[in-house]
């Protein structure tokens, strides 16, 4: 391998469970970008993750020509600069789209994943609450994808990609807990939305391995990752 | 001479509903002096919020919004990239190279996620509680002072370079809370020995005409500081359930520890 070679390799280090991880690698399938995929054990992390991500510690943490790029968000805004010629968009041009491209990223972590986890995790009044709370903001979300394909459109954009989990971590979230949270008569954007996105071209075989999903779930150091 | 698309987008009016007091705020308005665009200011009652408000930013409730014609845009740091991307030929706040602008942004992540909410707990807290947050900021701020000395900003005098950029936009306007905080609570936050990058940098931004322009005297500062102090210590020491009573005082603990 030449030094020109080695100089433009992409490294990724995660884990294959790991939602944040996984919006990393669509967004790199996205953009046809070959890369090496380094498999962390977060138990033991290898000391070349805890070099190039030594604020967190955490992954996913892309690594380009050398250097060391953490946190989904930025990573995938990264990936959209960094091949802007190759593949599709992965956030739009018009300025006030990419804003709400933006927002609405946001809003899943921020208003969807605290409620959506505290469901999962509490019971009695604490749960309804939580249930209720997170009802209110997938209306929200129902309202804004509002019949389209995806959030981005005709294809799988950076709301889809951060919105992503949701399509494969709340079924299993409701067959855990016995309770629906996304029923088709309620959210019938939302529903087809989860099936848009889990049958598409870029995400389809690449969706983590649901049976080891469902066990680390059930393990209390492990479990602690929302949607 | 304008491109067409810059005079569409200067011919439609800027208006920023704000808080004075809010640091997020500060960054709006900044951002816009520095980019040399012209708009109107509304002041919020965040105790009261407008009709307007409500409207524009349903999702959060709070300012800064800033609203260009029929869009409304929430969230400081949205709202400052959407300038950059609205307004190209302007001066840019983003760095040019992707990597560099991921930087930016990791950085600006960290600022809002990791040392505000630190900052804010050492705000909002007292004796063990208050020594843990005061360790948790000085561990944050050497992570900084780690890539101002040996890291993504060696010998820059602001994180943007020569000149301000994204990232001092959104660590400076906050930063100016810290010495205020000092003052209120009695405790060291920014030791120039301890940090001495950072405490050169902050002194070199809060020194720019637009940064002066942006942010509120320092006497307005404090007093208001002392006040949300006294109201969070109140709060705390009466439970949970005053806190949750207090509509008021949970709107100025919103800007307080919102640095």
């Amino acid at each position: 391998m030449n030094h020109q070679d080695e100089k433009d390799k992409v490294k990724l280090f995660g884990i294959r469970s790991s939602p944040y991880v996984l919006k990393v690698i669509w967004a790199l399938r996205i953009k046809g970008v070959k890369y090496d995929y380094i498999e962390e054990d977060l138990g033991n992390k290898s000391d070349l993750l805890l070099e190039y991500n030594p604020v967190h510690k955490k992954v996913p943490v892309l690594v380009y020509q050398g250097k060391p790029i953490a946190e989904s968000e930025v990573i995938l805004e990264f990936i959209d600069e960094a091949w802007k010629h190759c593949g599709d968009p992965i956030l739009p041009e018009d300025p006030y789209e990419r804003a709400m491209t933006r927002f609405w990223a946001r809003f899943g972590s921020d208003k969807l994943s605290p409620p959506i986890w505290k469901w999962f995790t509490t019971q009695g009044q604490e749960q309804e609450d939580a249930y209720a709370a997170a009802i209110e903001q997938l209306l929200v979300l129902e309202k804004e994808l509002c019949g389209k394909r995806f959030f981005a459109g005709e294809k799988i954009g950076f709301v889809d990609l951060s919105l992503g989990s949701l399509a494969y971590v709340i079924p299993i979230y409701e067959e855990i807990t016995g309770v629906k949270m996304i029923t088709e008569e309620t959210f019938p954007s939302l529903t087809a939305w989860m099936g848009n996105f889990q049958s598409s071209p870029v995400v389809k075989d690449h969706l983590p391995p649901l049976d080891k999903l469902q066990l680390r779930l059930f393990t209390p150091a492990e479990a602690a990752w929302p949607v | 001479m304008e491109k067409m698309e810059n005079v569409s987008a200067a011919a439609v009016p800027l208006k920023l509903f704000g808080s004075w007091a809010s640091s997020y705020t500060h960054r709006v308005q900044l951002a816009l002096r520095l980019k040399g665009l012209e708009f109107e200011y509304a002041e919020e009652d965040l105790g009261n919020k407008s009709d307007a408000l409500l409207r524009h930013n349903p999702v959060y409730k709070k300012v800064p919004v800033l609203v260009h014609g029929d869009r409304a845009l929430p969230e400081s740091v949205i709202i400052l990239q959407y300038l950059d991307d609205a307004w190209p030929e302007s001066r840019p706040l983003l760095p040019a190279s992707a990597l560099d602008r991921a930087l930016a942004r990791f950085w600006c992540h960290f600022a809002d996620d990791k040392l505000g909410p630190a900052v804010g707990a050492v705000f909002a807290s007292t004796g063990e509680e208050q020594e843990a947050a005061v360790r948790q900021v000085h561990e944050n701020l050497a992570l900084i002072e780690a890539e101002l000395r040996d890291g993504a900003f060696k010998g820059r005098r602001f994180f943007g370079g020569d000149e301000v950029g994204l990232l001092d936009v959104v660590l400076g306007c906050g930063s100016y809370w810290l010495a205020v905080f000092e003052e209120v609570t009695g405790v060291r936050l920014v030791d120039a020995d301890a940090f001495p990058l950072f405490h050169a940098w902050l002194r070199d931004f809060e020194a720019l005409d637009e940064v002066r322009d942006t942010i509120p005297a320092v006497d307005r500062l404090l007093e208001y500081a002392r006040g949300v102090r006294h109201m969070l210590l109140g709060l705390a020491s009466a439970g949970a359930d005053a806190a949750a009573s207090a509509t008021p005082a949970a709107a100025a603990a919103d800007i307080a520890v919102d640095i």
